[in-house]
């Protein structure tokens, strides 16, 4: 319900533009291309538009060999919000709407759809945390993670961007690799399969997060040895899971050769990785979009994660797979050639990875419970840290806060300001 | 009991549906949506101005008898090509033209019978656009 009033206010009020816009636009406009102009190649769209040319800002470029459009991002968000599309298309054609794909109800459907994502995403996780912690912990780190963090934001203002999506992902993944420990059986391997094939379509780069399946609950060198045996063990439902992984994979293989005449594309054109200087300083602590510079509640999770590695709670299981995971995450993030990632409320490329955060958060507070003096302490900091995080939002939204590249003299200029 | 309230609340969703629908068909809101165009400008004499991309739509009452839609492109750079700009009344062709100089030109159309509701909607289409997704030029649509 919160979400929904965020959502509504946004676009009530005028603070964005139409959903649809940005890299939005290129996550979405698969969908009007497959099923409104039947075309794969991605041009009748461009024509409907453009007048044949997608705008720079699209990130669509044409492959210089092929002269065919290429989409920097993949096919996941599109294949989420196409329930959501179907719907909108059916209301477009009974209101006699522009049935184009982005007209009103094609808008707000994939607004929407980021929403609800990252609701089922929060249902998801809450039924995980619970499984590991008391009911209050779990309440109190989803209520952090919402509004400490920049989740609520691409829940609504930037809910059209792979973020949401991904965040649901992440949350699903945990869920169903604590499941398939519990008790091997066909039917989860296949939702592992479909959400492991998502990850990878929603965002390449993701397919990192993947580790947490064969490491979950391996903690030391025995214990590695004995997963060995497990897998080879369960070697059928391990190849039901690669394949069903690869089939979900597949459309996008496919499309990339159809424009490029490859398999394998880096989408981006020229844009890449600097893996021989990235900027993990800037990605984690810089004004301009530094993960605990915007979001320092998260450092209790890494709190929690200490804490939980001495531990006996079952959570433990999780965090050599989410130390490994942010380890390469941070790196590969950091090493992009716009380690910004662009506008953003925050650092955008971390809100996929809140599920995982939420597991060491939600370990922090199981561990002040024995500290009383400390726990009323750490509770006003992060109500404090929530507050700030909720007004600095707001600020975003009001184009009070730069979109990037902001400067500690601009963010002290306007610290606790409204204008 | 459970299920008396079950019944009740699905018959209400169910009634707010078809009430929402019923609405949806036919929403006056219509008339001042517009898709595909930008915000409105003034030119030199003080004419009222959409810049539009590719495809833009509008609607108008099921009333009118004709529609006169003024339209004009730039020419700024050499080699510009023509603009060819089709209109369609609800998803039906229904003119044609090209804009081969920087004047402003009007499409009038007339109107096809009006079927059952009272909001059409206009398409117009252009099969090329200049830099920055800048099309045509559509002034204030005149109704008769």
């Amino acid at each position: 319900m919160l979400c929904l009033l965020g959502y509504l206010f946004v676009y009530s009020t005028g603070r964005a533009d139409r959903p649809i816009r940005s890299d939005g636009f290129s996550y979405y406009f698969y969908l009007p291309s497959w099923f409104l102009f039947h075309d794969t190649t991605l041009s009748a769209v461009a024509k409907d538009c453009c007048g044949g040319v997608y705008p720079a800002y699209t990130a669509i470029i044409r492959w210089p060999t092929t002269r065919r459009w290429v989409n920097a991002h993949p096919i996941g968000v599109a294949l989420m919000q196409a329930p959501l599309f179907a719907a909108a298309h059916a209301l477009t054609r009974w209101t006699n709407l522009s049935p184009d794909g982005f007209t009103l109800y094609y808008q707000h459907a994939a607004g929407v759809s980021g929403l609800l994502w990252v609701v089922a995403g929060m249902a998801v996780l809450s039924y995980t945390l619970r499984r590991h912690f008391s009911d209050g912990v779990t309440a109190a780190t989803l209520a952090t993670m919402l509004l400490g963090t920049n989740l609520y934001h691409y829940a609504t203002f930037d809910s059209s961007y792979s973020h949401p999506y991904s965040f649901f992902l992440f949350a699903a993944l945990l869920e169903l690799t604590e499941r398939w420990y519990e008790r091997p059986r066909q039917a989860v391997s296949v939702l592992v399969g479909i959400v492991a094939g998502l990850i990878v379509l929603t965002r390449h780069t993701n397919a990192v997060v993947l580790v947490f399946f064969p490491l979950y609950n391996v903690n030391s060198l025995a214990a590695l040895r004995e997963r060995l045996s497990v897998m080879t063990h369960e070697r059928r439902l391990i190849a039901i899971m690669a394949a069903v992984g690869v089939i979900v994979v597949l459309p996008q293989v496919l499309i990339y050769y159809q424009a490029t005449g490859r398999v394998f594309v880096s989408s981006y054109g020229d844009l890449g990785f600097n893996f021989g200087s990235p900027r993990l300083i800037g990605v984690l602590f810089s004004v301009q979009k530094g993960l605990f510079f915007w979001c320092p509640v998260l450092l209790t999770s890494c709190a929690g994660f200490v804490w939980l590695m001495r531990s006996n709670n079952s959570a433990r299981a999780f965090v050599v797979p989410a130390i490994l995971f942010l380890a390469v995450d941070t790196y590969i993030i950091a090493s992009w050639w716009d380690w910004q990632f662009g506008g953003s409320f925050g650092h955008r490329g971390f809100v996929d990875t809140l599920p995982i955060f939420a597991i060491g958060m939600a370990g922090c507070f199981t561990s002040l419970g024995s500290h009383r003096q400390l726990q009323s302490l750490v509770t006003v900091v992060i109500v404090l840290a929530v507050a700030l995080n909720s007004f600095q939002m707001l600020q975003y939204w009001n184009h009070v806060l730069p979109f990037s590249d902001t400067t500690w003299q601009q963010y002290s200029g306007v610290f606790l300001r409204w204008r | 009991m459970m299920r008396r309230g079950y019944v009740l609340g699905s018959g209400a969703m169910a009634v707010a549906l078809c009430a929402s629908l019923i609405y949806l068909r036919d929403p006056s809101w219509l008339l001042s949506t517009t898709s595909g165009m930008r915000g409105w400008e003034v030119d030199a004499n003080g004419a009222r101005f959409r810049w539009m991309g590719g495809h833009a739509s509008l609607f108008v009452p099921s009333s009118a008898h004709t529609i006169e839609i003024p339209l004009r492109t730039t020419f700024d750079q050499p080699g510009d090509w023509p603009i060819t700009v089709s209109v369609s009344i609800d998803d039906r062709r229904a003119d044609r033209v090209v804009l081969g100089d920087a004047t402003w030109h009007s499409i009038v159309v007339q109107m096809p019978t009006p079927g059952s509701r009272k909001v059409r909607r206009i398409d117009i289409r252009l099969d090329r656009t200049r830099d920055d997704n800048r099309g045509a030029a559509v002034g204030e649509v005149g109704i008769r």
